[in-house]
């Protein structure tokens, strides 16, 4: 009889440490918000506290280095740091620095990291899915035994380009991963205001595409049924749907303000979701039942988290701004 | 040498470059089993395969994704639209995409793709299925943008295309699709030679004086070269010497070229298929008022097509873009004539 595959504590422990950086360091960025234009901060400014799970999940469960590849929107920092990009070239082109990864001529929504096979966050919503549709035809394309996975939001989804991209990924079998992030709002607008069937995985079924829901708050669902789909994708190239359920704490972006998030959802909505659906709070609460993770432990990652954050910002503010002969340079290869 | 028209010499070029590199794939609507909706890629299908002679949705967006995500990846993706305006159902992915990735990357990124197909006036098509939009492209930093006039300029600048490692627009008129050899080469004897040489190329950013000519310069491209030739012919009746300049490429655009004739000839045309109003043949025009406006012996003139949507009944549309006859007029109001 097959045995139930025991779960790696060790991995999961550094999952935790992940969204704890990852946490840390976009409260970071939120508290230094107030501070924004000595830091060379501006622009929108889109945090991703609240769905940390599904990027430590998603993307621990990939291969990187072995060719394995994501796109991602404009809120993008989780996804970087998920993959093991440098914090402080990640922090360095939010702040438009000369050493970020995109030479800060991206900003917050652009970042990339071309080594570890992320292939940059896009602004234009749902713009990035069709993209994705090619990622994954590459792979194919070369008989690599791969994934590449795309994020999104539910506003993605009454975009005309993620209609067209399911249907040719289901028809080319292409290896890609739909990873909708629901946190039920497009910028302002709820789930229910916006989509005539809110039963968002539902709306894929007419591609006859595989699809799956998963508790974005739960770092184990997440990550244990991602291991379980990569791995049958990669025995047999195909696409999948998943409706990750999440909830981000921040507003849209910076510009999002609590006045202007105050005409879509309320305070105590948004405290209830942090004291009841926290997928850091989960995961340690789990590990430390698991005997796994001890409260110093949790202090020594809570502290090490913030000192990353801080040298990230440290990092970022010594360095330059670019060039201004950068101005006209990278416009073409 | 062969003589070739247009259309076989997008053949041509497509062929010879999917036998030099396995990453060079094409997809698009009805370009496989239905052997291509003008027959371009006739029996692709069955010499390259369904991965690399890919048959599409009508999805333009789906189209341009799966090429500009295949291009991060490395691979060399030629997307054909089946009419270029039907690449405004995909302009986002266009200009929001791929003529931005490898700057706001900060060049971690570069996008080899081939967006191509027929454009343009001159088969009753009306006001969908005949407009010629390069403006629209060559307005954008980070595309490139290619309007060949010739068989060979057609063949060698595709070829090119399909070899640079950005995304380039390359625009077919499909006025000239068809075009016998022996129809081309009255116009100018040669017209429709194109080289045998494999290695056959046409550098973008180098325009091409087709005619040489001492009176008055005019500039075209894509199938206004062509009117161009027609109105030297016709000038050269009346004892004028037309010199024409084919641009071939709007991005990048070659000013130096033009600019060599105007200092020798003093006088200028500019030529656009289409709508004027903010047009290339304004830049052109532009670029040659800050350049060159002391050699000038007479403002320069432009040659556009009507501000309308393409009208459907023959003789409408006919009478919408530049005749050779309304360039022979512009010619000789350079000259005062």
């Amino acid at each position: 009889m097959a045995k139930k595959p025991t779960l790696d504590l060790t991995k999961y422990v550094r999952f935790y440490e992940q969204m704890v950086y990852i946490r840390e360091f976009e409260e970071l960025i939120g508290k230094e918000w107030n501070n924004a234009a000595a830091h060379g901060m501006g622009g929108y400014m889109h945090l991703y506290s609240g769905e940390e799970a599904i990027a430590v999940g998603l993307i621990g469960g990939m291969d990187l280095s072995a060719g394995d590849c994501f796109i991602g929107h404009y809120r993008d920092h989780g996804y970087a740091l998920a993959a093991g990009s440098d914090p402080g070239e990640v922090m360095a082109e939010i702040c438009g620095k000369a050493t970020g990864c995109s030479k800060g001529k991206g900003g917050s929504m652009h970042i990339c990291d071309a080594a570890r096979g992320f292939y940059g966050g896009y602004g234009i919503v749902g713009g990035n899915v069709p993209i994705a549709l090619g990622l994954g035809w590459a792979l194919k394309y070369r008989n690599q035994k791969n994934v590449c996975a795309c994020f999104f939001g539910d506003g993605s989804m009454n975009q005309g380009a993620f209609h067209e991209t399911l249907n040719m990924a289901q028809l080319y079998k292409v290896p890609v991963i739909f990873a909708l992030e629901n946190n039920g709002y497009a910028m302002g607008t709820s789930i229910e205001r916006s989509h005539a069937n809110q039963d968002l995985r539902s709306r894929v079924d007419s591609f006859a595409m595989r699809s799956v829901t998963i508790n974005g708050q739960d770092i184990f669902e997440v990550h244990e049924q991602m291991a379980q789909i990569i791995q049958e994708m990669k025995e047999d190239p195909h696409p999948v749907f998943v409706e990750f359920k999440t909830y981000r704490y921040h507003g849209h972006g910076a510009a999002d303000t609590p006045v202007t998030q105050s005409t879509y959802r309320t305070r105590d909505e948004v405290a209830r979701a942090k004291e009841e659906k926290d997928p850091i709070k989960f995961a340690q609460a789990k590990l430390i039942e698991l005997g796994v993770l001890t409260d110093e432990m949790i202090t020594d990652i809570q502290s090490r988290a913030y000192a990353s954050a801080e040298a990230a910002m440290k990092f970022s503010d010594d360095s330059p701004y670019p060039d201004p002969s950068e101005l006209i340079k990278d416009v073409y290869a | 040498m062969a003589r070739l028209r247009y259309a076989d010499a997008i053949t041509s070029a497509l062929r010879e470059e999917m036998l030099a590199d396995d990453r060079v794939f094409i997809a698009g609507e009805e370009v496989g089993q239905y052997l291509g909706t003008l027959g371009v890629t006739s029996g692709f299908l069955k010499e390259f395969g369904p991965m690399r002679v890919v048959d599409t949705p009508i999805s333009e967006v789906g189209i341009l994704g799966l090429g500009i995500g295949s291009a991060m990846a490395g691979l060399r993706p030629v997307c054909e639209m089946m009419r270029m305006d039907f690449a405004m159902v995909a302009y986002d992915q266009v200009i929001n995409h791929a003529a931005k990735i490898r700057y706001m990357f900060g060049g971690q990124f570069k996008v080899p793709m081939v967006i191509r197909g027929p454009s343009g006036v001159g088969r009753q098509l009306s006001a969908q299925h005949s407009q010629s939009l390069e403006v629209l492209f060559a307005h954008v930093p980070g595309l490139k943008v290619v309007m060949p006039a010739t068989p060979a300029d057609m063949k060698g600048l595709l070829k090119t295309a399909m070899r640079d490692d950005n995304p380039v627009i390359v625009m077919e008129a499909l006025r000239l699709y068809f075009e016998k050899p022996d129809v081309l080469d009255a116009i100018l004897p040669g017209l429709s030679e194109v080289p045998d040489d494999p290695d056959f190329t046409v550098p973008f950013g180098k325009a091409n004086v087709l005619r040489a000519g001492t009176d008055v310069t005019l500039i075209g491209y894509s199938a206004m070269t062509i009117q161009c030739l027609k109105a030297a012919n016709i000038l050269a009746q009346e004892g004028i010497s037309a010199e024409v300049v084919d641009l071939r490429t709007l991005l990048p655009l070659d000013m130096a070229t033009p600019i060599a004739s105007i200092k020798k000839t003093h006088r200028a045309v500019v030529v656009q298929e289409q709508w004027g109003l903010y047009g290339c043949a304004a830049e052109i025009s532009a670029q040659i008022a800050e350049r060159a406006f002391y050699d000038l012996d007479a403002p320069v003139q432009r040659v556009t097509g009507a501000f309308v949507p393409m009208p459907f009944a023959r003789n409408l549309e006919n009478i919408s873009f530049p005749s050779e006859h309304d360039i022979v007029i512009a010619a000789k109001r350079t000259l005062g004539r």
